[in-house]
């Protein structure tokens, strides 16, 4: 990630259809801050988990931002209704997550709920932009089952853990051999990575 | 072992913000800051009033674990956290998460201290009523102390 916030790219928020749930008042004036130095002209404000799933059921969105709500996580719990309920495209909709303070008997809820990043408060314009941007890029796979419907958890791909066997097909198996053949010249590698002009 | 279907949905939000027109990054950071800027009297009346509803809600424990109570005070403390480092008081946001951590750990102990409790809204009552940054070393080790207050009560790693 790493977005400065000197950086003079560009992008466009203006035609995005944004959902904030958050019940604190003060929470919500800051993200409605936020966004709208983003540029977001569209945003549904929503104080409720029931007036947030109004929402969904008639607009289609672009992206949501939510409040875990605090000790009740009803904001968990809204995130995993939205994954299961086949309302298409909501249900795939990026979800940016926020939380002030998790109790430790809901950092598992927070993992699992099927949001994108779980971001901890404060926010700063600097890290929501950058959290907006990571996600809307990356593409991230989704992964449907009886127990999680959501954005792939492993996206880091650190692999699959010590003593167990991955059920994926693009997990890798078995012991790493010994190489076959030598390691490339540190000349060679930066050769690859070096800027060249090239003929068309 | 059941069924899992892996799949890369669309996602209409890559496609809107390569859309022509919009806004440099430094620009709508620096909007975003304005718009905060505006919310400062906001933030430091609500914060004034979470205090004293935490002070409140904290006066009426008894001496032994409430948990209604507990639940009760975490609710009041913990909804607030990320509004005072929008007016610059960051150490207040770091007292409100220690306090918050307290509560946490005595609800899973489900033990009272009113001690503990005490000092927190103390420092969350200092901190909001002073520059932080006058005395930064004097706030860090405010901070340092709270978080050993809140991690005497926490499980054994």
């Amino acid at each position: 990630m790493g977005l400065s916030p000197d950086s003079r790219a560009r992008f466009n928020l203006d035609r995005a259809s944004v959902l904030v749930l958050d019940e604190s008042g003060m929470g919500m004036s800051i993200l409605v801050q936020i966004l709208t130095g983003f540029g977001v002209r569209t945003l549904h404000r929503c104080e409720t988990v029931a007036e947030a799933k109004d929402v969904v059921g008639r607009v289609e969105l672009d992206l949501v931002i939510c409040d875990a709500m605090g000790a009740s996580g009803e904001g968990y719990d809204f995130v995993e209704w939205l994954r299961g309920s086949k309302i298409e495209p909501n249900c795939y909709v990026p979800v940016l997550l926020t939380a002030g303070h998790t109790p430790s008997n809901a950092v598992a809820r927070a993992r699992d709920c099927g949001a994108h990043f779980v971001m901890v408060k404060p926010l700063t314009p600097i890290a929501v932009l950058e959290r907006i941007i990571w996600i809307a890029r990356e593409g991230r796979r989704f992964v449907e089952c009886d127990t999680y419907v959501g954005p792939d958890r492993r996206f880091k791909n650190d692999g699959v853990p010590a003593g167990m066997v991955g059920r994926r097909r693009d997990d890798l198996q078995g012991d790493i051999g010994d190489a076959l053949s030598p390691n490339m010249d540190q000349d060679v590698i930066d050769s690859m990575m070096k800027t060249r002009r090239v003929e068309l | 072992m059941s069924a899992v279907k892996i799949f890369t949905p669309q996602v209409k939000l890559a496609k809107l913000l390569r859309t022509p027109g919009g806004l440099r990054v430094s620009e709508a950071v620096e909007r975003a800051g304005q718009g905060l800027e505006g919310l400062k009297a906001e933030c430091l009346t609500e914060l004034q009033a979470v205090l004293e509803a935490a002070e409140a809600c904290a006066a009426r424990a008894g001496a032994d674990y409430d948990e209604g109570l507990v639940a009760e005070l975490y609710a009041i403390v913990a909804k607030p956290v990320g509004v005072p480092s929008v007016c610059g008081l960051k150490a207040v946001d770091t007292a409100l998460v220690s306090l918050s951590d307290l509560l946490d750990y005595l609800k899973g102990r489900r033990s009272w201290d009113a001690n503990a409790v005490a000092v927190h809204l103390r420092a969350f009552r200092l901190l909001l009523h002073t520059e932080g940054a006058a005395d930064a070393a004097g706030t860090a080790a405010i901070l340092a102390g709270l978080q050993q207050v809140a991690q005497r009560y926490a499980k054994p790693s």
